[in-house]
Order: C-alpha cells, then sequence, then structure tokens
C-alpha cells in the first residue's frame, strides 16, 4: 500500500469530561493514538470494551459532542487537506465531507433506518442532495447500486420491519456506499447479526471495497472477523494502541503480551486444547495504570512498565508494537 | 441526606428559588403558631385597614388582619395539600406497581377501575358530595375523597415504568434470588418509579389546592376555617376588588402562587437529581 | 433412574395480534430431550435468532409453560406442580443471563443478592451463615467477598459480574444451570475464563449445564453434547465434537461454515 495516507491520526487525544453536581471525572477514552490507513484497504480496530476503539473512530469522524471533548493531536484526511481534524472543522466543512465522501456504518441498523419511511425514501433522505442529478437520475442509480451489490430491488419499497435484520444491515451498507465514498468507518457492523448472515455481510463490504477501492476502518472486538477480513490490524488497549500489522503477520507472530494472550485465548473448533484466560480485567479509564497501562495483567511487567509508558516502534514488515520488553529485544 | 441537599443548592438555581420560595411559605405558616390574635374570630381590629405600619398586610372587612389570617389559611390549605398527595400517592404505587407487575387479568381489572376513575368528572361530583354532606363536610374529609379520586393518572404511569422494568433481566434474577413480590416492588422497582411519583406529588399538590382553593371560593367549603379560598370567598362576599380592598385578595393570591411556583421548580430540580440516569452518572457508571 | 430434565415433545405456541386479526408463532416445535441425574454434563443449544433457544430456556427455568408437551424435573410435570415445588425447583435450576450488567439492579449493591440467594435457597440463616455461604460460593468462581462487598454492578468488569452471576446461582446449590449465551458480551480475553468455570462446576461439583450459545467455537470447547435447532425444531444432535468435527444435516454444515476463526480462511468478495 504506497502513496500518502487516506487517513493519518497523529496522537489523538479525546476525554470524557463530566461535571455533574461537583462530581469532575475525566475518562481518557483516546489518549495518544497514532496511525494511518492507505487508500484500497481494510485497517481493522480491535479492542475490547472500555478500549476507547468506540470513542476513536467518532473523533475521527467528528462526532465529538459533550461530554466528549477533542483535546489534542490530530486526524486528517487526505481530502480535507489543511484541517487538522473533523472535530475542529468548521461545520460547513463537515458536511460538505459527509455521506459523499466519508461514510458511516452503525451497528445497528435501526439506528439508521426511518421506521416510518420506506426504503426507498430513507435513500432519497440520506444520498440525493448529494449527489448532484435529477430526481429520475438518482433512482436509476439507486438501482444500479443495488445490483452491483447484488441486493434485490423490491426491497425499496419495503418499510425497516418488514425485512429481517441481515437484509437491513445489507441496506444501510448499500446506503452508505450509493455515492462512493473514498473512506467508510465501520463500527461493528456484524456484531448483531448472525453467523450465517455475518459471512455473507462481511463478503459485501469486501467486495464493496474492492470494487471501489475506498478505504475502510473497520472497528470490531471479534478477532474471527478481522483475520478474515481485514489487511491491517491495529490492537487498541484502555486508550493507546498497543499493536499494529498486516493481518496475516499479526495472527502468525503476535508480539505484544497482550496481543499474544488474547489470540491465544480464542477457542477454535477441531482443538480441543486448554484455554486461559488473562487474570484481571481492563482498567477503569478514569485512573488508568501510569506508565504501560498493561502492566497490572502482564506476565512480564519490569519496573521500567511502571514507570513509563511505552512508545510504538516500528520492528519491520510493518509491524509496531509499543512495549518496552519486546521491543527492545526486538530492535536489536 | 444532608450531602444531596448541600449539592443541590450549590449546583442547582431552580432548587436554588424554589426552596426560597418554600421557605418564605412554610415561614409564614409557622408564624400562625404565635398569631395574636385567634383564627376564627371576627371584628377584632379596625376593617378596611390598607397595609401600614401597625399592621403590615392591612386588614379585611370582617376586622380580620390580613397577614394573621394568611397565616392560618396557608397553613391549612398546605396541610391540606400534603395529605391529598400523600394518600393519593400510596393508593396510585400500590395499584400502579401491582397491575404493571402482575399483568393478566389483575392488570385489566385494576385499569378499568382506573379508567373509570380518570373518566369521573370531579368537579361535579365534588359539589355532589357538599351538597350531600352540606354541614359535615370538613376539610379532612374533603382530602380523603380528592385523594380517592386523583391517583388515577398517576397510576397507569406508574404502570408504565413497572412494566418496562419488569422486563429487564434483573427482575429474574431478583425472582431466583428467592425474593417475594412485595420485595421486588419495594426494594428493586420503587428507585425507578421516585423520579415520577416525586413529580406527580408536586402536580397533585398543586391540583388539589388549586381545587380546594375554587371550592372555597365558591362557598362549596367549610367557610369559617380560614383557607386560602375561604379568604378569597370572603373577599368575594364583601366585594371587595369593588371596594378597593385590594390586599384582601391580592396577599392570599400571590402567597398561593408563591407556592404553586416553589413547589414546581422544586419538584423540577430534585426529578433531575433523582432520575436514576443521573444518578448512575454521579456514580461513576453510564459513561463507557 | 429419573432423569434430571426430561423435555416429552415440547412446543410453545406465540399468538399475536388482537381480536380480529391474528397469527400463530411456533417458537419451539417438538423439542425433546434428556439430561441425566447420575452423570453431569454440559448440553449446548446451539441456534440462531428465531430458532426457539431463549424460548427453550425460559421454559426449563418455569419462567414460561409449553403450550404442547410436558417438562419434567426429577420426574415431576413442571406445569402441574404446586408453589411449594415451584419453589423447589427454582432452587434447583437457576439461571446465569445474557448481560451482566443487567443481570443485577444497578442502583443496588451486588453483595445483596448473593446474600439473600443463600437464606432463601440456600438453607442458611441471615447473617453470618449468609455470608459464610456466599464467601465459599464467590471463592469457587475465583473471586473473594472482600472484593464485591459493597459494590455497585458499574465498579465490576463484564466478566467478574457475569462471575458474581454465577456464585450467586451456585449458593442455592442447584443441579442444573441454565446459561443464556453467557459469554457473549463478555470481553474476548475474559470469556475463557467463565467457560472454563463451567467445566470445572461440571466435574467438581457434578451440576449439569444447558449452555445456550450462537458461538459454535466455545460450544466445542466446553460441552459434553450438541443440540442444534433451526426456527423452533431440532436439526441436529449428539456428542459435541463428532457433530461439530462432521456436521449431516445442511443447516449444521452452513453454520459450521460459517464460522470465522483466527487460521482460518480470508473471506473472499462475495454477497
Amino acid at each position: 500500500m504506497t502513496g500518502p495516507p487516506v487517513l493519518s491520526v497523529e496522537n489523538l487525544q479525546a476525554y470524557y469530561r463530566t461535571r455533574y453536581f461537583g462530581v469532575n471525572r475525566e475518562v481518557r477514552a483516546v489518549d495518544g493514538i497514532t496511525f494511518d490507513v492507505h487508500a484500497n484497504e481494510i485497517y481493522g480496530l480491535a479492542g475490547e470494551s472500555s478500549s476507547g476503539k468506540t470513542t476513536l473512530i467518532k473523533t475521527v469522524a467528528g462526532l465529538v459532542k459533550p461530554p466528549l471533548e477533542f483535546v489534542g493531536g490530530a486526524a486528517r484526511f487526505s481530502f480535507l487537506p489543511g484541517h487538522d481534524a473533523l472535530a475542529t472543522a468548521p461545520r460547513a466543512v463537515a458536511l460538505g465531507v459527509r455521506w459523499s465522501t466519508l461514510s458511516f456504518i452503525m451497528q445497528s441498523s435501526m439506528n439508521v433506518l426511518n421506521p416510518l419511511r420506506r426504503i426507498r425514501h430513507t435513500f432519497h433522505d440520506f444520498a440525493f442532495r448529494h449527489v448532484h442529478s435529477t430526481r429520475q437520475e438518482f433512482g436509476q442509480q439507486v438501482l444500479d447500486h443495488l445490483a452491483r451489490v447484488r441486493l434485490d430491488p423490491t426491497v425499496l419499497d419495503a418499510y425497516p420491519h418488514e425485512l429481517s435484520g441481515g437484509m437491513r444491515q445489507r441496506v444501510t451498507i448499500a446506503l452508505a456506499t450509493i455515492c462512493k465514498p473514498r473512506f467508510i468507518i465501520a463500527d461493528e457492523p456484524t456484531t448483531a447479526l448472525d453467523v450465517v448472515v455475518q459471512k455473507d455481510v462481511l463478503g459485501m463490504i469486501r467486495q464493496i471495497q474492492r470494487e471501489t477501492g475506498s478505504s475502510v476502518l473497520f472497528v470490531t472486538h471479534d478477532m474471527g472477523v478481522h483475520a478474515a477480513l481485514t489487511d491491517r490490524l491495529g490492537i487498541m488497549y484502555a486508550g493507546r494502541l498497543v499493536e499494529e500489522a498486516p493481518t496475516r503477520r499479526l495472527f502468525a507472530a503476535p508480539m505484544h503480551p497482550y496481543t499474544q494472550h488474547l489470540i491465544a485465548s480464542l477457542p477454535r473448533i477441531g482443538d480441543a486444547g486448554h484455554r486461559q484466560s488473562l487474570e484481571g480485567s481492563p482498567p477503569n479509564l478514569a485512573d488508568p495504570p501510569t506508565g504501560c497501562r498493561f502492566h497490572p495483567r502482564c506476565p512480564l511487567a519490569r519496573d521500567v512498565c511502571r514507570a513509563s509508558a511505552p512508545p510504538i516502534i516500528a520492528t519491520g514488515g510493518g509491524h509496531r508494537v509499543a512495549c518496552h520488553v519486546v521491543a527492545g529485544a526486538g530492535a536489536s | 441526606m444532608w450531602t444531596i441537599l448541600k449539592d443541590l443548592i450549590k449546583y442547582n438555581i431552580e432548587f436554588r428559588i424554589g426552596a426560597t420560595l418554600i421557605l418564605v411559605v412554610l415561614t409564614i405558616a409557622g408564624l400562625s403558631l404565635v398569631s395574636p390574635y385567634p383564627p376564627n374570630v371576627t371584628y377584632v381590629v379596625a376593617p378596611d385597614v390598607p397595609p401600614s405600619a401597625a399592621h403590615w398586610l392591612g386588614t379585611t372587612s370582617r376586622g380580620q388582619d390580613v397577614l394573621w389570617q394568611l397565616t392560618f389559611a396557608i397553613r391549612n390549605t398546605l396541610a391540606f395539600g400534603i395529605l391529598v398527595a400523600v394518600l393519593s400517592r400510596l393508593l396510585s404505587l400500590a395499584i400502579g406497581l401491582v397491575a404493571g407487575y402482575r399483568g393478566g387479568w389483575v392488570d385489566r381489572l385494576l385499569m378499568s377501575i382506573n379508567d373509570t376513575f380518570i373518566v369521573i368528572p370531579l368537579f361535579p361530583i365534588l359539589i355532589l358530595f357538599y351538597f350531600v354532606l352540606r354541614d359535615r363536610m370538613s376539610t379532612a374529609l374533603l382530602a380523603l375523597i380528592m385523594a380517592c379520586l386523583g391517583w388515577a393518572y398517576d397510576a397507569r404511569l406508574i404502570r408504565s415504568v413497572a412494566m418496562s422494568i419488569k422486563s429487564r433481566e434483573f427482575t429474574q434474577t431478583s425472582i431466583f434470588s428467592g425474593m417475594t413480590t412485595r420485595e421486588i416492588l419495594m426494594r428493586e422497582h420503587l428507585p425507578y418509579v421516585m423520579p415520577i411519583v416525586f413529580s406527580t406529588t408536586m402536580n397533585n399538590m398543586n391540583w388539589s389546592i388549586g381545587l380546594e382553593v375554587t371550592l372555597a371560593v365558591l362557598g362549596f367549603m367549610d367557610i369559617d376555617t380560614p383557607t386560602i379560598g375561604s379568604m378569597l370567598y370572603w373577599a368575594n362576599q364583601h366585594t371587595a376588588i369593588v371596594a378597593g380592598i385590594w390586599w384582601w385578595i391580592a396577599f392570599p393570591v400571590g402567597l398561593v402562587v408563591m407556592t404553586f411556583v416553589g413547589l414546581f421548580l422544586l419538584a423540577v430540580s430534585m426529578n433531575e437529581y433523582i432520575d436514576p440516569r443521573s444518578r448512575l452518572a454521579r456514580m461513576g457508571g453510564g459513561v463507557r | 433412574m429419573t432423569a434430571l430434565l426430561k423435555l416429552d415433545h415440547v412446543s410453545k405456541m406465540f399468538v399475536r395480534g388482537g381480536l380480529l386479526s391474528s397469527h400463530r408463532i411456533a417458537a419451539v416445535r417438538d423439542v425433546s430431550f434428556t439430561i441425566a441425574a447420575d452423570k453431569a454434563e454440559i448440553v449446548a443449544l446451539i441456534g440462531e435468532s428465531g430458532s426457539g433457544k431463549s424460548t427453550l430456556a425460559r421454559m426449563i427455568l418455569g419462567i414460561d409453560m409449553p403450550t404442547a408437551g410436558t417438562l419434567e424435573l426429577y420426574g415431576r410435570n413442571v406445569a402441574k406442580a404446586s408453589r411449594a415445588e415451584r419453589r423447589a425447583f427454582m432452587a434447583m435450576v437457576q439461571p446465569i443471563f445474557q448481560n451482566p450488567f443487567e443481570a443485577f439492579n444497578p442502583l443496588k449493591k451486588l453483595d445483596r443478592y448473593v446474600f439473600m440467594t443463600a437464606e432463601r435457597f440456600g438453607g442458611a440463616a441471615a447473617g453470618e451463615a449468609a455470608q459464610t455461604a456466599a464467601a465459599a460460593a464467590l471463592k469457587k468462581v475465583g473471586l473473594s467477598l472482600a472484593e464485591v462487598r459493597g459494590r455497585y454492578p458499574h465498579e465490576l468488569s463484564g466478566g467478574q459480574l457475569q462471575r458474581v452471576a454465577v456464585a450467586r446461582a451456585l449458593v442455592s446449590n442447584p443441579r442444573l444451570i441454565v446459561a443464556d449465551e453467557p459469554v457473549s458480551m463478555v470481553d474476548a480475553s475474559l470469556r475463557m475464563a467463565i467457560v472454563n468455570l463451567f467445566g470445572r462446576l461440571r466435574d467438581e461439583m457434578a451440576i449439569s449445564i444447558v449452555y445456550i450459545t450462537h458461538d459454535l467455537a466455545t460450544a466445542y470447547y466446553i460441552s459434553d453434547r450438541i443440540i442444534i435447532l433451526q426456527k423452533g425444531e431440532v436439526v441436529e444432535t449428539g456428542d459435541a465434537r463428532s457433530v461439530l468435527a462432521a456436521p449431516r444435516h445442511p443447516y449444521s454444515r452452513k453454520l459450521r461454515d460459517s464460522v470465522l476463526t483466527a487460521d482460518g480462511p480470508r473471506l473472499s468478495a462475495s454477497s
């Protein structure tokens, strides 16, 4: 993947700050994250609950509302030169890119589809203003797009509740991609779906991505989905990026202790060997551990881990790790 | 308890204003204990004296000091409002919680009774009671009657909250922990229902006081016991407005408006505080 | 030897709609299986949404009643049980729910539920005895009473909460635990602790578990027997490892092929 990145995130920081009746809390959900997403690739972001991945994509997409605050850093899009982040850009700029260049696939289709409007009207509501053509032309564009993604055109006359969950999600994806956006953010799009439907929906996402050459930032906690779909994968833990590598390489040889444990604990059909889960639990982001946030649960923890947060270092082959112990050994 | 009050006073302007207003009202009501004039006796001072140094709020055409009459009036009116509110809360909580939790035929039966009560036209019924009971109609009896008529709307509200909580998984956990229905309703569901109970209490008080004032102004009450309504009744009887005795009407009305506004502001501000979602946010949960 | 749990041609029909138009939905159709009382086992109920697995769970727990067929616990028909018998059943069959954050009232402290179960179903007296019983149950799941005492649900992680839920279920000395998607909302790194715990319950405490899930991988890992449901009907059943290694029914095959694993093939662009 050569060429300048489509999305360049640099030391991004976004915190939740609440002031309720005198109780001030600051949750450091995204605390200094740096990564790039290139053209024509699917970049996966893995992490568990309270890893900050949802906050990260909200910040990148500019959906920053109190109590979430944009604190620092940058999330630059190549198609928006001159703006450090959508969150701080003027409203007109953000509106200009939404849906036509940058679109969002959400977890629940019912968060997107208006239950009182037929699908064809929803297409009109979302996409018509971005497409500079007449109504007839737009209607034809919708039909062409549905044919391309192999959705039956009769779906246009249905109401959302008449469709199954999987079908609704496919409609949502068609909706998000009709303007051929250059960047698609997908937030757990298949988590609520059955496993058979999930495979179809993921295939659809892959196909669209290949055809339009867009970049996809795919967030999910499901490692199996990452293994099957993504080109590169970043692992988040407690608001920080701890490892990043091309997907195949990451699964074959994970370097960070957290990633290693995570992958080792996944059960597989055909392998009845014992699986061990990690001790402890993810930290409270309002009061995270000092230094490396993983050190309380890490089997390799040393004094330096408690003292300072490890920087994320490239170790070759597109692989980056944030670990004092491992990076030290790998770099030498 | 004290920390809650301190927090509310510090951070919530609605609470500050509401609390101040109600404190003023309560102080005036409390002054009734030191009134130099007994409440029911008339012509103890010179009548129709405008507000002055001797009589701060003036005197009525019946020879009573407006200020001291007002203290008794607001005390009786407040007591009436509280009594109605408490009695009808108990009724609507009991019926709403049980109907929402049990469902089935119990729910249908209770809601049919509920809907009947909603449909009953209050005012004609109250007047009917007055004409039947006439002399025996005391404020306490009126309070009882109004409590029995005023629970219906809120019971339905409480029932809908109870129904939504019933479907949440922790209700099942409570059942499988061995809790009885009564325990579940009181300990698990009640905290979720409290915001509605609270705001409807204030509404209910406003409603009952308003109705009492209306009835008394029309004379359908025991007009010898001073209440805000009865003061206004007598003011009307003596055509106070026409005669220019504005202080007899203005001060009772002003005080009862102050009560209404104060109660409303208190309800609104405390409601936000008691609401489970805001409680959770303060405890630390909720933001993930 | 009477079986612990016996389902005999159990069906559950729901009627939706009003007076003039209604349609019947068969959530569960003619399901029969047995769990023996002498040997503890973990039976996985696999199915997607609409397969009827949650409805089955509710019937086994006694929350809903079958509209056809019989469901027996230790030989007694659950639908015809008296109130006292139903209470006894509750002590014997305990649930674990999917959402650990909803399993407990967010406004109340957690330890209350464990103490209460000890007092009402575990035969412990209030106070000291209940606390001892609770501490013992918590220890079995790898938590201490000190960690849990006085805590609210939001103070613990999903994995810890689910373990508290298991401890609460254990306090009544149940013979059967019905776990409805117990790990689907628990983080991947904490999941195996719960799944391994189920194995220990079966091996060390002889408790049978009905493990309801759509996750074939954990079902393969921990269950002895597996029952695959589609639209309310049983399509395949048998020993867990053999069924998942070589499924015979076309639906089972489709399920198995849709599972995405870390070492599986990459998705091709398809639709």
